[in-house]
């Protein structure tokens, strides 16, 4: 439908704009030393879109703005997981030290600005909505990576996100271009009719245009050989940043993916096999291959780490590589596993990471040095991170465990073709388990039992323990969730 | 002279020109340099097909939006960089090295 | 028709001739004396005073940056007025939508002018 139409559909995106441009005022309006008030802006602002976007049901696909976005229940889940990590991010950006000699303004805005952005992202259906959104994402991100302006560190990080970012996104658009060229149009639906029935002239175009394409989606979600940014952008960035950063853009860049493959690839979740003889690019192999290699990087070096900051961003690529596990199979079963297990990696990713914010508020460092005796000293932080950790390595009753459970018996239902790759899976899971223990043992087994406990404050308190609740409890009744994300699914093998 | 191939050659060769610059130059402004050649070689694929393809106006629609997000992800980049100058007091790319493999 | 671009390339190459063969003659033909005073940089006949590089101010930077952004703005315009007149026949739509681009844009005009990025220069 076109503009005019559209707008009416449009409505929880317009509520984030008003409220960008509100907060943008706001901060001119206060004191520097009040620059926080504009997080409580912001975050009422995202709370109203959160119910718009709830109202705003779709019966069918929708396309707005003359086949450019798509407005469907699986872009509504997506979106509805952003607005939840950006508002646990939000509140805990009030407490963090890092950021208290900063005006924090401008912080607020741009994290609202990113959130317009995987909103975008998340419904794009056209190539050119797909980079400008990506765009959007990484631009806000460079510039919340380098916020500290004062720490070398996160200069250094700014630095290395955009030069790995604006390369990558460069690298996509020569692939998008490609592929515009092989087709001759930039919408997804129309792209997949002519892909179809291209004859094989055209094969080795197709070639280097996916394997481009798929550079600069491998950078947003940290794909190996893409994801070389990630431990040195997770490290130098605010620890707010960098937890929001290991949440929000990667389940917006899964859903970009899991829409492009789907669209372009497949149909109705098979991938296209080949034709006339003529074998296709073997995208299950290709995509189960580049699974493998990431989760096994991300373990692998996560165990020589010093800095627990610098751990979680490998174990955050390790865990894009067991949500790539359930890629190539991207019928119904696939894209409900990765969907149920980035609802769980939300909460048990994000609060790791607050847990870290506690930490270095109160010792101002990250390494393992900083969380001996933890448990003896903040018990309540140090039992919830004790449950976060379980339940990122997978282990029964937390919703980590329900996540990995979910991908492994999509893979295995998938044929005895994939059961290499669930071998893999659960080889890596155990290797996991070692460095995850590590901060365990570090927190309960080392440093003597104290008489006076401390407890972080009312705020973080409850911000953890609001995280720390679901991980526990999804883990033994997720029914609701599984019911969300069918309802979410049930339009989305249609197309238009 | 007036052919496809000819246009998506030189695309090719100034992207090849950009992939040079961004993985050789320690200057970070010059890594930005890469960035944009890289940029403009996509910009005169799009363009090409978009003519050669019967005036197809995607193209230059598309090629429109990337000059425009360019020159918003250079503004962002430079700030980065004399961000970076005020602290180190040099460009050098190889110079940022505190945050350890 | 690459035919009719002839005349440009004879004046680029007769620029360019020029240039370089006046470079390399003054290169092989000219005397070499060496001599400190000659080699000192040249600041009007007066002797050299203070650093050679200035302070370079911030405020360049941000007038240059705010002059890209406004531009790029501008470059939205183009194409819209080429299809204004097509589309104003379903109303006043087209018009109040790039009236209000214009007005994100000039909010973030309003917080640059309020935080300072115009001043001294």
């Amino acid at each position: 439908m076109n503009n005019l139409q559209s707008l009416s559909y449009y409505w929880p995106e317009l509520l984030l704009v008003t409220t960008i441009l509100a907060a943008v005022v706001y901060d001119l309006l206060t004191k520097p030393s009040e620059s926080q008030r504009v997080g409580l802006l912001v975050f009422a602002g995202l709370v109203l879109t959160l119910f718009a976007n709830w109202f705003t049901s779709a019966e069918r696909n929708i396309t707005l703005f003359l086949d450019s976005l798509a407005l469907d229940p699986f872009a509504q889940f997506f979106k509805t997981i952003i607005i939840f990590s950006t508002l646990f991010v939000i509140l805990i950006s009030r407490k963090s030290n890092e950021l208290r000699i900063y005006r924090t303004g401008e912080y607020y805005t741009l994290i609202a600005i990113m959130v317009f952005g995987m909103f975008l992202m998340v419904s794009a259906i056209d190539l050119i909505m797909v980079y400008l959104s990506i765009e959007v994402v990484s631009i806000s991100s460079f510039i919340l990576a380098g916020y500290l302006k004062q720490d070398q560190r996160s200069n250094e990080s700014s630095l290395k996100y955009v030069i790995y970012g604006a390369f990558s996104s460069g690298l996509m658009l020569f692939g998008l271009s490609i592929l515009f060229g092989l087709t001759g149009t930039t919408k997804f639906f129309e792209i997949q009719n002519v892909i179809s029935g291209l004859d094989t002239s055209s094969h080795f175009a197709l070639i280097i245009a996916s394997v481009f394409i798929l550079a600069g989606f491998g950078y947003k979600i940290s794909a190996v050989p893409f994801h070389f940014w990630t431990p040195d952008v997770y490290e130098g960035a605010p620890t707010p940043v960098t937890a929001y950063l290991s949440v929000a853009p990667k389940a917006a860049g899964f859903a970009l993916l899991i829409r492009f493959f789907h669209v372009l690839f497949t149909d109705a979740g098979l991938f296209l096999e080949s034709e006339n003889g003529i074998p296709t690019i073997p995208w299950p192999q290709v995509l189960a291959g580049i699974s493998v290699a990431t989760m096994t990087l991300g373990n692998l070096v996560a165990i020589q780490q010093s800095s627990v900051k610098r751990m979680l961003a490998y174990s955050s690529i390790a865990h894009a590589g067991y949500m790539l596990m359930a890629m190539p199979i991207l019928s119904g079963n696939g894209v409900f596993a990765i969907m149920i297990y980035l609802v769980m990696y939300l909460f048990m990713n994000l609060g790791a990471f607050f847990v870290v914010i506690i930490v270095k508020n109160k010792t101002g460092g990250e390494t393992f040095e900083d969380f001996r005796g933890l448990g003896w000293e903040m018990p309540l932080v140090g039992i919830v991170m004790a449950l976060f950790m379980f339940s990122l390595t997978g282990i029964p009753p937390t919703a980590g465990f329900i996540g990995k459970f979910y991908i492994f018996a999509a893979v295995i239902k998938a044929g005895p073709s994939f059961y290499w790759l669930v071998f893999a899976g659960a080889v890596n899971s155990v290797i996991s388990l070692y460095y995850y223990m590590r901060v365990v043992k570090v927190m309960f087994l080392e440093g003597e039992s104290k008489e006076e406990h401390i407890f972080p404050s009312i705020l973080e308190s409850a911000l953890i323990i609001i995280l720390a609740a679901p991980t526990l409890f999804l883990g033994v009744y997720w029914a609701p969730i599984a019911e969300w994300i069918t309802n979410s699914l049930r339009f989305f093998h249609q197309g238009i | 002279m007036d052919q496809l191939h000819n246009y998506l050659l030189i695309a090719s060769v100034l992207f090849s020109l950009g992939l040079f610059a961004v993985i050789t130059r320690r200057n970070a402004v010059a890594v930005l340099m890469g960035v944009e050649l890289i940029l403009n070689s996509a910009n005169l694929n799009f363009l090409a097909f978009s003519r050669f393809g019967g005036m197809n106006f995607n193209g230059h629609i598309f090629a429109l939006f990337v000059i425009i997000m360019a020159a918003a992800e250079a503004a962002v980049a430079l700030a980065i960089i004399i961000n970076l100058y005020n602290n180190y007091q040099s460009i050098n790319v190889d110079e940022a090295g505190q945050l350890k493999r | 028709m690459i035919e009719n671009y002839f005349p440009i390339l004879i004046v680029f190459l007769v620029a360019a001739g020029f240039v370089f063969v006046s470079l390399i003659l003054t290169h092989l033909v000219g005397p070499r004396i060496q001599n400190p005073v000659k080699m000192m940089p040249y600041e009007s006949g007066v002797d050299q005073v203070g650093e050679t590089r200035i302070r370079f101010s911030i405020r360049f930077f941000l007038i240059a940056l705010l002059f890209i952004i406004f531009d790029i703005e501008i470059i939205f315009l183009y194409p819209w007025a080429v299809v204004f007149n097509d589309f104003l026949s379903m109303g006043a739509f087209i018009f109040i939508e790039m009236v209000v681009f214009l007005v994100i844009l000039a909010f973030g005009y309003v917080y640059a002018w309020k935080n300072g990025a115009l001043e001294w220069e």
